[in-house]
């Protein structure tokens, strides 16, 4: 199960996205992740986190991704790490067992 | 955007499909944001509209490209409909652009409010119109 949820904004997007995660909980779906991809973000409020502790989320830091060059020699951005170990490092704990993840923005310190 | 930022966004993509956990995924508000990058590893796409004329089109062109990036299941998601009228209109529009409607959520004044306190309906009650249409849609979208 991998459910994108788009939309304007002020459409409601992220609330019905969080409160679809933690309902899939409630209802026996275990292990749900949620991402929040958007550089504004605010699922973490629909999770059931208070206001600081959704301020105080670690943002990624720019060591999850590296640099490859493909045989054309073109340079893309990869993980550097596994899904799992983003998702142990960097995923917070949200209400009804829902972890997550935010990926809208990046850690400026230490940026080259 | 910087290049951090979107370098970041691209690899959305890689912890969507690289891992087995069910994931809810928040992508950014307007269409630019919907790319080849963040849909990769999707599966399923929920479109929010609102019954009115701009969200619907803006809704069926995120559809449209949706589809054309590949992702299987692409539905719409009503929210905010107030009246039989606002219902209707929606299922005629989705209907002109073949476009499933998953789920229909009311206004609620519970949402509101929760929003209005910066918590989440779920925080504030364990049932409400919204509340259980969504739960209607968790149960749809469950294998």
């Amino acid at each position: 199960m991998k459910i994108a949820i788009a939309g304007k904004g002020g459409s409601g997007k992220t609330t019905i996205a969080g409160t679809l995660a933690r309902l899939l909980v409630r209802q026996g779906t275990p292990d749900v992740l949620a991402i929040d991809a958007d550089s504004n973000p605010n699922l973490a409020l629909t999770l059931g986190l208070s206001r600081e502790e959704a301020a105080n989320i670690r943002p990624l830091t720019r060591d999850i991704l590296k640099r490859v060059t493909d045989e054309e020699g073109n340079t893309k951005a990869v993980l550097a790490k596994t899904p799992q170990e983003v998702a142990d490092e960097y995923g917070v704990p949200a209400a009804d067992g829902v972890t997550l993840i935010l990926m809208g923005r990046v850690e400026h310190a230490g940026a080259g | 955007m910087c290049g951090a930022h979107a370098a970041v966004r691209s690899l959305v993509a890689e912890m969507v499909g690289g891992n087995d956990r069910p994931t809810i995924l928040d992508i950014e508000a307007g269409l630019e944001h919907l790319s080849r990058g963040t849909a990769r590893g999707v599966d399923t796409l929920l479109v929010i509209v609102e019954p009115y004329f701009k969200s619907m089109e803006t809704a069926a062109r995120m559809a449209e490209l949706g589809r054309e990036l590949g992702i299987g299941k692409v539905f719409a998601v009503a929210n905010k409909v107030a009246s039989a009228d606002d219902e209707k209109e929606l299922r005629a529009f989705c209907g002109t652009k073949g476009l499933e409607i998953l789920g229909i959520v009311p206004q609620d004044e519970l949402v509101r409010s929760a929003e209005r306190q910066g918590v989440g309906p779920l925080d504030i009650a364990t049932t409400s119109p919204a509340i259980d249409r969504i739960g209607e849609l968790a149960r749809a979208l469950t294998p």
